[in-house]
């Protein structure tokens, strides 16, 4: 029973930082129809500037988090407006090639501005004191990471289902030409949906860091996870990106505690099995 | 024959049957001389030439993406690796050996992945590779686990050509290997079963209709694919008589990748090229700066795809078309 | 005494490159990973080499000394080998070093051999890599050299049952096999083994595992850098320390990181041969002199064993100049002063003897900085993995 009990507590936490991060990655993909392999580069950024606010310059973690999260921000619209908006329209092989090449430039620029060991951000005193849930201790920031993944699915789904933003974003994700064709400015809209997913890279960057630790190849180290959270959670789904990172989560926890030694065998033909048997994710929209 | 004379020069240069391959079997053999003291890092190349060739086959010509190529190579490497250490230490025998663990491979997960598409097709083929190295790292008594597969000690190449301290035997026999493999996918994306893949990567749905086996297909050029990046495989593991499970890496599968594109897909030259250029790159930047030589491979590959989008193998007729404008 | 093989060599090169270098320069090729995920070996191995030749200046006996740093990348026996050709042959170096990983250090074996180049191993500390030619010479140390002192200092401390937790890759093995074959032999039991897979990114299972046995300690083995980092943390957040199972392990407390760590680490338990805190004066002054010149730098053990292996380099230079089998010859009497304490050269392993410190951490009251604090030397020992 604690067992039981355990894989799911560990795995939730673990599932809703995977969440946090790969549900930006998911929603660009679904909409922009872009191969974004720079990402997780926007998490590594978010961390970098978290690393660089709490260390060099002494700012408590809670002001850093929104700060580090719009620096990021800042360094994703240019992005959008400079290279992005073309990247749209390759095939998609020179997506693949384009956002390869500008997470090399991110990582490069992190490696020489703070080095490529360790980035660390600072949390404040209570996160890392235990909480006692009874059947065992949990650190209290992982309280607050499943916190924050709770509160972002919620958020996602008010902003998505409630505002006028979500309504447009969802006509441009379903049918892009109809919905410029009814007046819907689809290039405001793509370039505030690549700053949110951005921003959630961020967000999740930083909070993960204790599970995900931070440093200038994060993006490469972590891309082959975060991509398989989007395809079997299917493109574009934001409720699929939640299945399966608490899926997935809570599959990599249970193998640690059940089958530790072959814990990464099991885990990637659970993966094979489940893409082999659903193709397009648990709740793809895309053909 | 008296309208091709009528064309420009360049134009009627394309035609002649073999000149590019010819001037790039001349390059390579330039190279011997003009960078004796090189020949470990360009026989690497050549290895990375018949690894991306596989994926060409199948990315270029069958439209089968894939970042899970090192599967078969590092299948390869191992077999050859192995079979040296335990049967035979032939080779050519080895290569043969390498080739057919990778299709071996290949063939059997072929079976699955080749039902799906797109991302999935992704995810699934580096699965594959993940579970490989896992493998290989666990299988300590067999493979040596992390600490690599060690004490391969290859014959002489035909019983003739000792491996020698500076690499001149593995150089000619690398590139004696990869001039046959492309040799060999020349006539395969010639034939009637090559134009069938192309028909698949243009329109599934047509070739179905018209009665070719697309699954089929699929899973034969697959495996035949997963031969070639085996040979790559057993190659590396002969030259470096060293196997590490880092062979399965999916920065390999990516690496790859990378070449392939920016050289240029479904024209075998196009590969050829992506991997001389990015491997030329990446050896000058490293050895100028081996801090920061990532700026430059970004920069490279952003250029490439922003300025020509086909690859570098398009360059020439890109170039044309802008002088042409000009003019 | 010149093989055919170099002589032939130094003449094609002389022949075909018509400059020829001085006669009086000595090459060393470095070969590390300066990028990627592991390129803080690479930067530790280069920084250390500076403050050795800053303090020592750029020749030994009559020969100028030069360094070529080549990188690999990280994990890559192919890259490794193709390196080493072209350092031997284009760059013509006389002496390698470097090496962070296992294979690549393998990778270079039947070339060192037939080229009869000495070759130093600041990190890779597999015990067979030595055995696989003579021009190997090792300054960091082995798994068996730190575990077994580990182990035999557990048993003294009343430790009677132990879990084992270690990476799931050759080092790691080696040392799980070292602890136990150890610790048993003493009479202790080793309750249970768990092998991690190196891309565990969350090790609480692995704590929750240990806790619910309830052994006297916990012992462990990972990878330097990020993973190793999470875990000394977890291990923390779980109340181990608090259940009264102690921390037994090696590297995970080095000093790059150790301030990551923050107050939790204090107390951790750990048997290396080098502290940052080591009292003498040479340490203080390598520690020093290296945050001089490089700041922000903290000097760890890829740090001591690359200034370590430089000063071996230069003391075969001086003794031997280009002649490899007299300068490995030379290396196995050398005994000298390091910033880690004694250390002499066993000839028979060519790995160093040195003493084995058990240190804890704890929060220097003078700096404020997390260090580890030696608490005495527990064996003073050469490879003891040798005859495994």
């Amino acid at each position: 029973m604690s067992l039981t009990l355990n894989i799911l507590v560990d795995g939730i936490a673990y599932g809703m930082i995977l969440f946090i991060i790969a549900v930006g990655l998911s929603v660009t993909m679904g909409l922009m129809r872009v191969i974004n392999l720079a990402h997780g580069g926007f998490a590594l950024i978010g961390g970098a500037f978290a690393h660089w606010l709490t260390m060099a310059q002494g700012v408590g973690f809670w002001v850093a988090l929104p700060l580090a999260i719009l620096g990021t921000v800042l360094v994703a619209l240019p992005l959008e407006r400079l290279l992005y908006r073309r990247i749209y329209g390759f095939g998609e092989l020179q997506q693949v090639l384009a956002t390869i090449g500008i997470t090399f430039l991110m990582i490069a620029t992190v490696n020489l501005w703070l080095g490529s060991s360790l980035l660390q951000i600072r949390l404040p005193e209570g996160l890392g004191q235990p909480v006692d849930l009874g059947f065992r201790t949990l650190p209290m920031h992982r309280i607050v990471v499943i916190g924050a993944g709770l509160a972002v699915m919620a958020g996602l789904w008010l902003v998505l289902d409630r505002t006028g933003f979500g309504m447009r974003l969802r006509a441009a994700v379903d049918n892009r030409a109809t919905a410029a064709s009814l007046g819907i400015d689809t290039g405001r809209i793509f370039a505030l949906a690549f700053c949110l997913g951005a921003g959630l890279a961020a967000f999740g960057g930083i909070l993960g860091a204790e599970l995900l630790p931070v440093d200038a190849y994060y993006p490469l180290r972590y891309m082959v996870l975060f991509l398989i959270v989007v395809a079997v959670g299917g493109m574009g789904s934001i409720l699929g990106s939640f299945a399966a990172a608490l899926g997935l989560g809570i599959l990599e926890t249970a193998s640690r505690y059940l089958v530790p030694d072959f814990g990464t065998i099991f885990f990637f033909a659970c993966v094979i099995a489940l893409l082999a048997l659903r193709p397009r994710g648990l709740m793809g929209r895309l053909t | 024959m008296t309208e091709s004379l009528t064309l420009p020069l360049p134009e009627r240069l394309a035609r002649v049957p073999f000149l590019a391959e010819a001037l790039l079997l001349a390059i390579a053999a330039a190279m011997f001389f003009l960078l004796p003291y090189s020949l470990g890092f360009l026989t690497r190349v050549l290895i990375l030439m018949v690894l991306v060739l596989s994926i060409d086959l199948l990315l270029g010509f069958a439209g089968i993406a894939t970042l899970g190529q090192a599967a078969m190579y590092g299948a390869g490497a191992y077999a050859a690796g192995l079979f040296a250490i335990h049967v035979w230490a032939d080779p050519l025998a080895g290569l043969v050996v390498g080739a057919a663990a990778g299709a071996a491979l290949a063939l059997l997960s072929g079976l699955v992945l080749m039902r799906a598409q797109g991302l999935t097709l992704i995810m699934l083929t580096i699965a594959v590779a993940q579970i490989c190295m896992e493998i290989a790292n666990k299988a300590r008594g067999v493979t040596g686990g992390s600490d690599g597969l060690r004490g391969i000690r290859m014959d002489p190449v035909l019983g003739l050509f000792e491996f020698d301290f500076i690499g001149q035997t593995g150089y000619w026999y690398a590139l004696a290997v990869l001039a046959a493999v492309f040799l060999l996918l020349r006539l395969v994306t010639r034939s009637a079963f090559g134009l069938s893949l192309r028909g698949i990567h243009d329109s599934p749905a047509r070739m179905t209709a018209i009665g070719t086996p697309v699954y089929g297909r699929r899973v034969a050029a697959y495996a035949l694919a997963g031969a070639i990046a085996g040979i790559a495989g057993a190659l590396t593991a002969q030259v470096t008589q060293l196997v590490s499970p880092e062979v399965f890496a999916f920065t390999l599968s990516a690496e790859a990748l990378i070449m392939l594109v920016l050289g240029g897909t479904g024209r075998l030259i196009g590969g050829i090229i992506g991997v001389a250029i990015f491997m030329t790159v990446h050896h000058t930047a490293a050895a100028h700066d081996p801090f920061n030589w990532l700026f430059v491979i970004g920069a490279m590959v952003l250029g490439v795809v922003f300025f020509v989008p086909g690859g570098l193998v398009s360059l020439p007729a890109r170039l044309r078309g802008l002088m042409g404008r000009a003019l | 005494m010149k093989t055919p093989f170099r002589v032939a060599l130094s003449a094609a090169v002389i022949a075909a490159s018509g400059t020829m270098v001085s006669a009086d320069t000595i090459k060393v090729g470095v070969i590390a990973t300066f990028s990627g995920p592991f390129a803080i070996y690479g930067k530790q191995y280069r920084e250390a080499i500076e403050v050795y030749v800053a303090e020592h200046g750029t020749t030994a006996g009559d020969h100028e000394i030069e360094f070529i740093y080549k990188d690999v990348g990280g994990v890559n026996p192919d890259t490794a080998r193709a390196l080493a050709q072209e350092l031997l042959i284009r760059d013509r170096v006389d002496y390698l070093a470097g090496f962070t990983f296992t294979p690549n250090a393998l990778a270079v074996a039947p070339l060192i051999d037939q080229s009869e180049t000495p070759t130093v191993i600041f990190n890779a500390a597999t015990s067979s890599i030595n055995k696989q030619s003579e021009f190997y010479v090792r300054t960091s140390y082995t798994l068996w050299q730190v575990t077994e002192p580990l182990a035999r200092w557990a048993w003294d401390a009343g430790i009677r049952t132990v879990a084992t937790t270690v990476s799931d890759y050759g080092p790691g093995i080696d040392a799980e096999n070292a602890f136990r074959t150890s610790f048993t032999a003493l009479g202790g039991e080793v309750v249970d083994s768990v092998r991690m897979p190196l891309s565990t990114t969350d090790f609480t299972p692995f704590m929750q595992r240990v806790r619910d046995i309830e052994p006297d300690a916990l012992y462990t083995f990972l990878p330097g850098g990020p993973p190793t980092f999470g875990f000394a943390k977890t291990y923390n957040e779980n109340g181990l320390a608090e259940a009264g199972i102690r921390f037994l392990g090696t590297a995970e407390t080095e000093e790059v990181n150790l301030q990551g760590l923050g107050d939790a680490a204090i107390g951790l338990t750990t048997a290396y041969h080098y502290s940052g805190a080591h009292d003498s004066d040479l340490n203080r002054q390598f520690s020093a002199r290296l945050a001089e010149m490089f700041p922000g730098s903290v000097a760890n053990w890829s740090s001591v064993g690359a200034y370590d292996g430089t000063h071996l380099i230069y003391e075969m230079v001086r003794a031997a100049g280009s002649d490899g089998p007299a300068a490995i010859e030379h290396a196995k009497t050398l005994a000298w002063e390091s910033p880690r304490g004694p250390v002499e050269m066993d000839p028979e392993t060519r790995t160093v003897i040195q003493n084995v410190y058990i240190r804890q951490v704890e929060r220097d009251a003078a700096s404020g900085l997390l260090v580890n604090r030696e608490q005495g030397v527990i064996a003073t020992v050469g490879d003891l993995g040798w005859d495994r």
